[in-house]
């Protein structure tokens, strides 16, 4: 009975990972077909390649931004909620919850709205209080932080909502002690209730990371990459030079994948080796 | 009593502040539905009752196929989350009730799944897609997507805290595994069902790269894809935009609103292992 299951996850899962390996070990012939050996060449290219290196950087950049403004802002949204009263709470609670309605395909959209040059309805809107707004996608700088703003906003919901739910979840007995004991508002919040959603803080941290890491809907829907490559990532390097060019780089765009998949398994490794020190 | 009333007065203040930032996007999604184009373009997006009208919402209809590419959608997550699911209750149900050697190799097998982004594994899967002549069908966008770790996860999950003694005692009526799992298992583990099927449903409504990538012809795409490609059309009318993201948005949108209690249950024993 789990046969279906795994045939499925070994056709689909596991061969491509190891076929992937493969095809990153071979480059282009002429005809764009994967079959000169070159070995760990396409590999090193991730580091030394400009193009690429810089892919690296501003993935970086925008996950991690993007990680700091979502679940620091899923935190300073959470810690007041708690000592609200039931009915407020649960309005305030539902309202915040909604960008956990959105994919990543309709959040990019609406941010697309939101930034557009010329016409942005954030740019129109801020202009009715006096605020002449940046060039969000046209200049290199604010259109890295236009993408992670857009990625921080649709990995919102799903982080308030872990917060949430741990928080709700809290030994109240403690918190009362503590509150007991003097301490209030954000030193009870600093040094009792914080520590308390470390777990969920450490779960959360990671997934968003690693989501981080793949970002390419925002990116390709925002921007394709512009303004001159400021916000091509590792995902969308890869889409590019597997799917975006009339002579496809699979060689290249396989050994992309598998620096992804590694960074990936690798941020689950400290994972498991953090929660393992504390257990 | 007076520095209490201030430090809640703050603390609203503070949350009102942090709703506001939140929720923008979503008031504009919303509210442009019935606004003029011209008020959205002139960043006025407070509805006046005598001049609403649905027109950015008939533009975005006329703009793409998204009625077709809804269809697409809907077949998709249908087609996606049935064979999800059963896939899943089949494998969780053989690593959990019978007792036989390798059970836990092969369940770490399912779960390692879980750390492989997908989008390292698409350029093998659109080879082998391709080679199976399913470019550009609903058949190809879902096929990799028959079997998913998480649900298999779940399923398990919920299958251990049942009471053991029911399946042995149906099993003992001589019940076959089939009709043990679907008469007996399932029936005890329906919230947890629900809740594996609503994260099934969700991702696989929301997808997008491999959809993307398998898919050429605009009416066969799904929704997502073709809301990307609303916004590279409609890139100087932000208010047809929103419109189109709306009608994206409701079906997720309603299960946010009213399944959100299980859904949280899927996320809290994702924390908890």
């Amino acid at each position: 009975m789990v046969l279906p299951c795994l045939g499925l996850l070994l056709v689909f899962a596991y061969w491509p990972a190891v076929r992937s390996v493969v095809l990153s070990l071979y480059g282009n012939d002429l005809l764009g077909d994967p079959s000169r050996f070159v070995g760990l060449d396409q590999y090193a290219d991730v580091f030394t390649d400009p193009d690429l290196r810089r892919a690296l950087l501003t993935t970086a950049a925008i996950a991690g931004l993007s990680v700091l403004l979502s679940v620091g802002g899923a935190l300073a949204a959470v810690l007041p909620l708690r000592r609200a009263a039931r009915r407020p709470r649960a309005v305030a609670s539902v309202l915040l919850s909604l960008p956990f309605a959105y994919s990543a395909a309709a959040s990019a959209a609406v941010f697309a709205g939101l930034f557009a040059p010329a016409v942005g309805t954030l740019n129109e809107v801020l202009q009715h209080i006096g605020i002449t707004g940046p060039e969000w996608l046209r200049s290199p700088v604010w259109a890295v932080f236009a993408v992670s703003l857009a990625t921080a906003w649709y990995e919102f919901g799903f982080a308030f909502l872990v917060l949430l739910a741990a928080v709700t979840q809290l030994d109240q007995q403690v918190i009362e002690a503590a509150a007991l004991d003097g301490a209030s508002g954000l030193r009870l919040a600093r040094s009792v209730i914080i520590p308390m959603l470390r777990p969920s803080l450490v779960f959360l941290l990671v997934t968003q990371t690693i989501s981080g890491l793949q970002v390419f809907t925002q990116v390709q829907v925002l921007t394709r990459g512009g303004p001159a490559g400021a916000t091509s990532t590792l995902v969308h390097e890869l889409y590019q030079r597997a799917f975006g060019e009339a002579l496809p780089h699979v060689g290249s765009a396989s050994a992309l994948a598998m620096v992804l998949l590694l960074l990936v398994l690798l941020v689950t490794a400290i994972q498991f080796g953090v929660l393992r020190r504390w257990a | 009593m007076t520095r209490r009333r201030a430090a809640s007065v703050l603390r609203w203040l503070w949350l009102g502040g942090v709703i506001v930032a939140v929720t923008f996007p979503v008031y504009v999604t919303v509210v442009t539905a019935v606004l003029p184009p011209t008020d959205v373009a002139a960043g006025r997006l407070v509805p006046v009752p005598d001049r609403l009208t649905l027109a950015n919402v008939r533009a975005a209809l006329g703009s793409a196929p998204l009625a077709q590419q809804y269809l697409v959608s809907v077949a998709v997550t249908a087609l996606q989350s049935a064979a999800q699911l059963t896939t899943a209750a089949l494998a969780a149900y053989a690593l959990v009730f019978p007792r036989w050697r390798g059970r836990g190799a092969v369940f770490a097998l399912v779960l390692a799944t879980l750390a492989f982004p997908g989008e390292s594994l698409v350029i093998p899967n659109f080879e082998l897609v391709s080679g199976l002549g399913l470019r550009d069908t609903v058949l190809g966008i879902v096929i990799p997507y028959l079997a998913a770790g998480y649900a298999v996860f779940l399923l398990r999950q919920a299958f251990l805290a049942l009471p053991r003694e029911t399946w042995e005692a149906a099993r003992m009526d001589g019940c076959g595994d089939l009709r043990a799992l679907l008469y007996v298992v399932l029936p005890m583990a329906r919230p947890q069902l629900v809740t594996a099927a609503m994260w099934c449903a969700l991702s696989a409504w929301n997808g997008y790269f491999w959809p993307l990538l398998i898919t050429d012809s605009p009416q066969r795409r799904t929704i997502q894809v073709g809301l990307a490609q609303l916004v590279v059309d409609q890139v100087t009318a932000p208010a047809v935009i929103y419109a189109g993201t709306l009608l994206v948005l409701l079906p997720t949108l309603l299960l946010v609103l009213f399944g959100q209690r299980f859904l949280v249950r899927g996320l809290a024993s994702r924390v908890t292992t």
